[in-house]
């Protein structure tokens, strides 16, 4: 058989799958997104809905809420993960091993619900807080839930996302970062020399690539702010949803335009990250 | 620069049951190239990695200059090595990486260059400092590295089978700069291989080690010419092996008595020569055999020969000799060739 | 660590066995098994939402790799021209929240009859399946080479065998690691099941989110801690079967990507 029939028809049906429920469902997105809507007689395409979005107050609001959440989220969890890595990399425990990926497998929502039972006013937290007297009512504990800051957003992503990127760290600390410290120390290079000249070099792609995949994530994902944010501003995912959800069907192309931005935006990151990897692929 | 290495009863365990590494003791003279020699997993490696300092040993002893540096971090032990892989920092230029070791001591910038300039002659590399490590070959990559080694005047060299990771054509050009180089500098060099025709080409001194533990220590010919035991002369090449009586320095085989140059100790022994040492000629220590085997090799033909008694032996001679199988001849092993390996009585044979 | 790791573990545990355990107490007054109870009660809907989840989990694994596999074979193996788009393309739905195609489609599956079914939600659910199991099992793929095919062919397979009886059994561990990821990201979706199922499709973290919005922390941790069970199944037969510590395509696969589980 023909090379190039044969790669094709090896990649036919994901790229259907792909190409039709996800660029499909996209390009319909961006379709309505300019209001193009025969089924509600809406036929004139524009760019009203965007005008509309990019004006409101609402979204620039929902924007500033969702960079501020995601870039949080990102940057603890790559300090925290950094400084895992760190503290784990000479401990090759299975045991550790096993309960530090545990997170990456559970749900976003299981650890929601759990964050929230920790951090709410009459969680575990404010029990322990209690107990030493810190406070006497649930209602002078910091409130961390559906709050301004979406501590208990962040608390909950930085739970996920730590050892996600934490793992990647340590596979390259524990592969070629490993090896050049020690060839770094038979050169003469003290401790903080090795990680500044080293070891950090050598990690800090991989770890960009890492922070990149969370911060595309957390910017585009729902079910987290959605259970634990405030009601206003919410994320623009939420918004979005919101938005799609009113009985109002003419707000159908504001819901989607919103959609089409949030796409737009991950999309670069995705291509930062997948150009950042080709770098590392060749290196 | 170049201090005397002295190490004594080193152990080390991973936390198995045999231990790596037991009991190694052994001095190595400075600007003396020491190769420590022994097949894969024979704890080599290990022996290394406790004088660099990046494994610290469960006993015995470091002493480099005649000072123990148990308790030195590897980074003030002076003691620079290269690794099986280039290991050259990604991220740095070729004058970045071999200025790595004098840039970690805080030496000037101006005098930095020209000492990297010097190091990159040294090893024949010129003309790309400027380039990333992911720009040169394999076989230049493993040059820089030992000119970041050599940059910082190391009081030790240490090389960790810097060749085996070349094509074979490289090898014999890289073994050469290193000898090189290594003589110029005056050096302390430790050289892990497990190939003994390397070991015998670079070494002053062979160390061969096996299961943990040294086995030998000597100049290269003595493996040849007056190895301590049956696996010793194996490792390297030996296959003619002999049982016999040893008495009045003289041994009693099934070729007849055989006179040795080197006394052989009393009682059972086993004789070993080399094959390139048997003679076709009458004499001393002669007696009659028969062709059995021809093997051209090039460079010398290699005789396998019958004779009483059911022993074989082997015979390498020049390949202008023209014998056929089934050809009588006549054998000599020369008594200066002969050596007695005291461990005949452990070998039932 | 490990502490901190299990912190939002210890009220789902708590919670989960209480019966009074009222503020500022800090562990329960009274013990009970209501929350357990509560999940077999024939009202609660709980066992046919979780068939629900693992027959729509199930097909979408099944769907996934049959799809990712034969794609897997051509990233991993073969260079072409385009490649690097392709992967871009495939790889978008995972770096894309798949909320604004869902979105999109929606219109689409109403006219089709695919919304408010089962039928429906799978397919929406190999948006984020089928990028992760082709690129778990290019990596696999690329990881492999194609020696040992190479070695049948020349002893008398033919290319088709050579991939049954050889390379296949030897991608195995991989194919189970991509199995599992794209079932738990099955098991995980919420809002495309919401979007997609409009409500007629009931899967267990639906119901996880009203308990969560509702008042009884007991329900919502049982529920919780069973949709968690899956996770840590899945994570025990990853580690201790397929030695995700070793081989490094593994590795990649159940971290490389892994953070994105939701």
């Amino acid at each position: 058989m023909d090379r190039r029939v044969k790669i094709t028809l090896l990649l036919a049906p994901a790229l259907l799958v792909v190409g039709v429920l996800f660029a499909g469902g996209l390009s319909a997105a961006v379709v309505q997104s300019l209001g193009y809507l025969p089924a509600i007689g809406m036929t004139e395409p524009n760019l009203d809905a965007y005008r509309e979005v990019l004006g409101s107050r609402d979204f620039v609001d929902s924007l500033l809420l969702t960079v501020y959440v995601a870039g949080a989220s990102t940057a603890i969890s790559t300090v925290l993960a950094v400084l895992a890595a760190l503290a784990l990399r000479n401990s090759a425990g299975r045991l550790s091993a096993a309960v530090f990926q545990l997170p990456i497998t559970i749900p976003h929502l299981v650890a929601a619900v759990g964050i929230a039972l920790v951090v709410s006013q009459t969680g575990l937290g404010a029990r322990l807080a209690a107990a030493l007297g810190l406070i006497g009512e649930p209602s002078e504990f910091p409130a961390l839930l559906y709050d301004r800051y979406s501590v208990g957003v962040i608390l909950t992503y930085v739970w996920k996302e730590v050892p996600f990127i934490a793992l990647v760290v340590l596979a390259a600390l524990r592969g070629v970062a490993g090896e050049l410290e020690e060839v770094a120390r038979t050169l003469g290079a003290n401790r903080w020399q090795r990680f500044w000249y080293v070891v950090f070099p050598t990690i800090a792609p991989g770890v960009v690539a890492a922070s990149l995949i969370v911060f595309a994530f957390t910017f585009g994902a729902f079910e987290v702010p959605y259970l634990l944010g405030q009601t206003y501003p919410t994320i623009l995912p939420v918004t979005a949803y919101n938005e799609y959800r009113s009985i109002d069907l003419s707000s159908r192309p504001a819901a989607m335009a919103i959609n089409v931005l949030i796409a737009l935006i991950t999309a670069l990151f995705a291509a930062a990250y997948l150009r950042l990897g080709r770098g590392l692929g060749r290196g | 620069m170049s201090a005397r290495l002295e190490i004594e009863g080193l152990t080390h365990s991973y936390g198995g049951d045999e231990p790596a590494l037991s009991e190694l003791t052994l001095s190595v003279e400075p600007g003396e190239l020491v190769a420590l020699l022994g097949p894969s997993g024979c704890g080599k490696t290990t022996a290394l990695k406790v004088v660099a300092g990046l494994l610290s040993p469960t006993h015995g002893d470091v002493r480099i200059g005649g000072e123990s540096v148990l308790g030195v971090p590897p980074e003030r032990r002076g003691a620079a090595m290269v690794f099986q892989k280039s290991l050259l920092f990604p991220h740095m230029t070729v004058e970045g990486n071999v200025g790595f070791g004098l840039r970690m001591r805080g030496v000037p910038r101006g005098e930095a260059r020209g000492r990297v300039e010097r190091a990159l002659k040294r090893v024949r590399i010129e003309g790309f400092a400027g380039r990333k490590p992911g720009a040169l070959s394999g076989g230049q990559q493993q040059r820089v590295a030992l000119a970041r080694a050599l940059v910082t005047e190391p009081r030790l060299l240490l090389l960790d089978e810097p060749l085996s990771a070349l094509d074979a054509n490289l090898r014999e050009g890289m073994r050469e700069l290193i000898k090189e180089v290594q003589r110029e500098g005056d050096h302390t060099t430790v050289f892990v291989t497990h190939d003994q025709e390397e070991a015998v080409v670079l070494a002053d001194r062979i160390a061969l080690v096996t299961g943990g533990r040294l086995r030998m220590y000597d100049h290269p010919e003595a493996f040849y010419e007056r190895p301590l035991s049956r696996e010793i002369a194996e490792f390297f090449g030996a296959t003619n092996f002999l049982r016999g009586q040893a008495r009045n320095g003289c041994v009693e085989t099934p070729l007849g008595t055989l006179r040795l140059e080197h006394p052989a100790p009393p009682g059972e022994v086993t004789l070993t020569i080399r094959p390139e040492a048997v003679r076709l000629e009458g004499g001393e220590n002669s007696f009659s055999a028969r062709v059995r085997g021809v093997t051209y090799l090039g460079t010398q033909v290699l005789y396998g020969l019958d004779v009483s008694g059911g022993v074989h032996l082997r015979a390498a001679l020049p390949p202008h000799t023209r014998l056929a199988v089934g050809d009588e001849v006549t054998a000599r092993l020369p008594a200066e060739s002969l050596w007695a390996l005291a461990d005949g009585e452990t070998t039932p044979g | 660590m490990a502490l901190l790791v299990a912190l939002p573990f210890l009220p789902l545990f708590l919670w989960s066995f209480a019966g009074e355990w009222r503020f500022p107490d800090l562990l329960p007054a009274e013990w009970s098994l209501r929350g357990f109870r509560a999940l077999a009660e024939p009202g609660s809907r709980v066992v046919e939402a979780a068939l629900s989840s693992l027959l729509i989990g199930g097909a979408a694994t099944v769907a996934s790799v049959a799809v990712g596999l034969p794609a897997g074979v051509a990233l991993g193996r073969y260079e072409f021209r385009l490649k690097g788009l392709v992967v871009f393309f495939v790889l978008l739905p995972i770096l894309v929240p798949p909320l604004a195609s869902t979105m999109g489609v929606h219109l689409t599956f109403i006219r089709l009859g695919l919304a408010d079914t089962s039928l429906g939600v799978f397919l929406v659910h190999l948006v984020p399946t089928v990028p992760y199991t082709t690129i778990i099992l290019a990596s696999v793929f690329a990881e492999r080479g194609v020696e040992l095919e190479e070695a049948a062919r020349t002893l008398g397979a033919t290319p088709w065998r050579a991939f049954l009886h050889v390379t296949l059994p030897t991608a195995a561990p991989g194919v189970a690691v991509a199995a599992l990821f794209a079932f738990l990201v099955s098991w995980s979706q919420y809002i495309l099941t919401v979007l997609i199922g409009g409500g007629n499709v009931v899967t267990l973290p639906m119901l996880l989110f009203s308990a969560a919005r509702g008042s009884d922390p007991v329900l919502t941790s049982v529920l919780a801690l069973l949709f968690a069970l899956p996770a840590v199944l899945a994570l025990v037969v990853a580690l201790r079967y397929l030695k995700p510590g070793e081989g490094d395509g593994e590795q990649e696969g159940f971290v490389g990507l892994g953070g994105k589980v939701s």
